[in-house]
């Protein structure tokens, strides 16, 4: 996700977000191209919501950030019409009664349907008639969700969507996003700590560690470049001996070990394990954990 | 501004509630008091339809309907304005206003347009139809039910109309006169929250005693006194001559002087910004508004 074009939706160069003295976000660089569904993964205070500002003119970057061709912070508004955006503390105004809302929604937003979102709104626990603030917190997101789900929009940009709603919910959410939202030229960007439920759904990872940015790759290509090899006891020593990336437990008993490589592991190694293909959880832990920490320890 | 009337409607679901209570309420109590309550005149009673304390009396009820109803929403519209940047941030629903192709400037400008002119205006047209309702009451009561019928309407409701148009041209005036200090409120409990007021009144309070006493230099009471006193002329009396009605006057002559009187008040309103303290006045509301805007736009927090 390196390589700019006219498919590119975003578009990031030495991006840097700094609030005070803190770098929240340090020098990232990257592109999202259409089509798309990235998940932007990091630890609490990594930088991903900070991010996610940048990109639809919230927060103000240095560098060079480029969203649907536009600059969000100087033309938030116009960048707005044609990129949602999900904030990970978002709340909908208590006072409205959920079709106000989808009333306001139509005279505020050229691009939302107004019958769409009442269609996605019926599919919920959401009442039309009811008030946002006699609804339970998961109701309020699957209310927003429907909402932002019907904006006629290139780029969907997703700060922990799914907080507060329940397994059934964020399964019909996704389902929802990848089968009717998505369509080959739209865009997605999620940030998420459930990051098993989406991985099957990414076609692409930005992983931010301390406002870096350690990996910015396709799914395809982290098959091709990391490699996992489980193993037995017996030989973890030789397996640590090799500097994987990560050694972690696959399963229970002496046998369920695992060492993580980026790049083929050595020859002699391979013959001691079996290949298995790295999880994304795995990968993450890997690439932004404390040097100082070891999981296999726990 | 194409969000103008979304905007305006987001205003009507927030507030039509408490705006309605408001509005209604010193209007229904006017209307039992008149109804069921004990009025007693001196002189005997009931008093001819042709008399001219009917005539006064539907006139004051109208006029000061119309005024109590106009005080309530413009002091509640102030109190909400206060609050007005920083009232999204109180449910959180910043992240979600903050998240539609709004501007910053039309975000703050609108419902500062609707609470400081719209709603009092709309007050005015409520207290004027309420003041109606309760006229016909209380002249019924007093001279029967056919007695507010034959009242002089030719010259009746030219007056109220004039008294509703003086106040109505009047706002946008004695708007401009107060913005200084209502922008300056807006922008303190922006920044300061709920010690922005107290810190505003604080240093305004310090600030005249300090020039005043240290520096003999009365100009920043001086200042506010002039804003304080062009707002209220903006309103009535800029000519220096209010509207008097005394019960010996013919009321039909009295009536028709209101006007008059309204539209000679409103050219001595409009006569006073030929000064250089309006310009001044504007700036100093410009500025707040865009220190609003930017803090607005900054406004939005980090949180990974």
């Amino acid at each position: 996700m390196t390589v700019a074009s006219q498919d590119t939706l975003v578009e990031a160069r030495n991006l840097s977000v700094l609030y005070g003295a803190r770098r929240a976000v340090d020098d990232v660089s990257f592109d999202i191209p259409k089509g798309r569904i990235v998940g932007l993964l990091g630890h609490n205070g990594a930088g991903k919501s900070t991010l996610m500002k940048a990109m639809v003119g919230l927060a103000r970057p240095q560098g060079e950030l480029k969203v649907l061709g536009l600059d969000p912070w100087r033309d938030r508004v116009a960048l707005l019409q044609s990129a949602c955006y999900i904030p990970d503390v978002a709340i909908l105004p208590r006072w409205v009664r959920v079709d106000d809302l989808v009333t306001l929604m139509s005279g505020l937003h050229p691009r939302f349907s107004a019958d769409r979102a009442r269609q996605l709104l019926r599919r919920t626990s959401v009442g039309l008639a009811d008030k946002v603030k006699t609804l339970s917190k998961g109701m309020v997101v699957q209310a927003h969700l429907a909402l932002v789900a019907a904006i006629d929009a290139r780029l969907m940009i997703l700060d922990e969507p799914t907080l507060g709603l329940d397994v059934l919910s964020r399964k019909a959410f996704y389902e929802m996003l990848i089968e009717e939202w998505c369509d080959g030229e739209r865009s997605v960007v999620i940030s998420t700590h459930q990051v098993e439920e989406i991985e099957s759904l990414l076609s692409d990872v930005l992983m931010l560690n301390e406002g870096k940015l350690v990996l910015a790759i396709s799914l395809e290509e982290i098959d091709r470049r990391f490699v996992a090899l489980s193993h037995d006891a017996a030989v973890a020593d030789e397996m640590a001996a090799a500097h994987p990336l990560l050694r972690y437990r696959v399963g229970p008993g002496p046998g369920g070990s695992a060492a993580l490589f980026d790049g083929e592991p050595p020859a002699h190694l391979q013959a001691l394990g079996r290949r298995m293909r790295p999880s994304l959880v795995d990968l993450f832990v890997a690439l932004t954990r404390k040097p100082e920490l070891d999981r296999t320890q726990f | 501004m194409t969000h103008f009337l979304p905007l305006i409607r987001r205003e009507w679901l927030q507030h039509r509630f408490g705006w309605s209570l408001l509005a209604l309420l010193p209007l229904a109590l006017g209307l039992l008091v008149a109804g069921f309550g004990q009025v007693e005149f001196d002189g005997d009673s009931p008093l001819p339809v042709d008399g001219a304390l009917p005539v006064m009396l539907a006139f004051a009820v109208v006029a000061g309907a119309t005024a109590i109803v106009f005080i309530v929403m413009s002091l509640t519209s102030l109190i909400i304005v206060s609050g007005l940047a920083r009232r999204d941030h109180a449910d959180r629903s910043i992240e979600f206003w903050l998240s539609l192709p709004l501007s910053h400037g039309e975000s703050l400008a609108v419902p500062l347009l609707v609470h400081l002119v719209l709603v009092p205006v709309a007050a005015l047209l409520v207290g004027l139809l309420g003041g109606y309702a309760i006229s016909i009451v209380l002249v019924a009561r007093m001279a029967g039910p056919a007695a507010w019928l034959e009242l002089p309407w030719g010259a009746l409701l030219p007056a109220t109309l004039a008294i509703v148009a003086r106040l109505a041209a009047g706002l946008p005036l004695a708007l401009l006169w107060l913005s200084p200090l209502i922008m300056l409120t807006v922008l303190s409990t922006a920044l300061f929250r709920r010690w922005g007021i107290v810190l505003l009144a604080v240093a305004i309070g310090l600030g005249s005693t300090v020039l005043e006493r240290l520096f003999g230099q009365p100009m920043l009471s001086q200042l506010l006194g002039r804003l304080l006193r062009n707002a209220g002329q903006a309103l009535a009396s800029a000519s220096g001559t209010g509207l008097t009605l005394r019960s010996d006057d013919d009321p039909l002559v009295a009536l028709q002087g209101v006007p008059g009187w309204a539209l000679a008040d409103l050219s001595a309103a409009l006569g006073a910004l030929a000064s250089p303290l309006t310009l001044g006045a504007l700036v100093v509301a410009a500025a707040c508004f865009a220190l609003l805007v930017n803090w607005r736009q900054r406004s939005s927090k980090a949180a990974d």
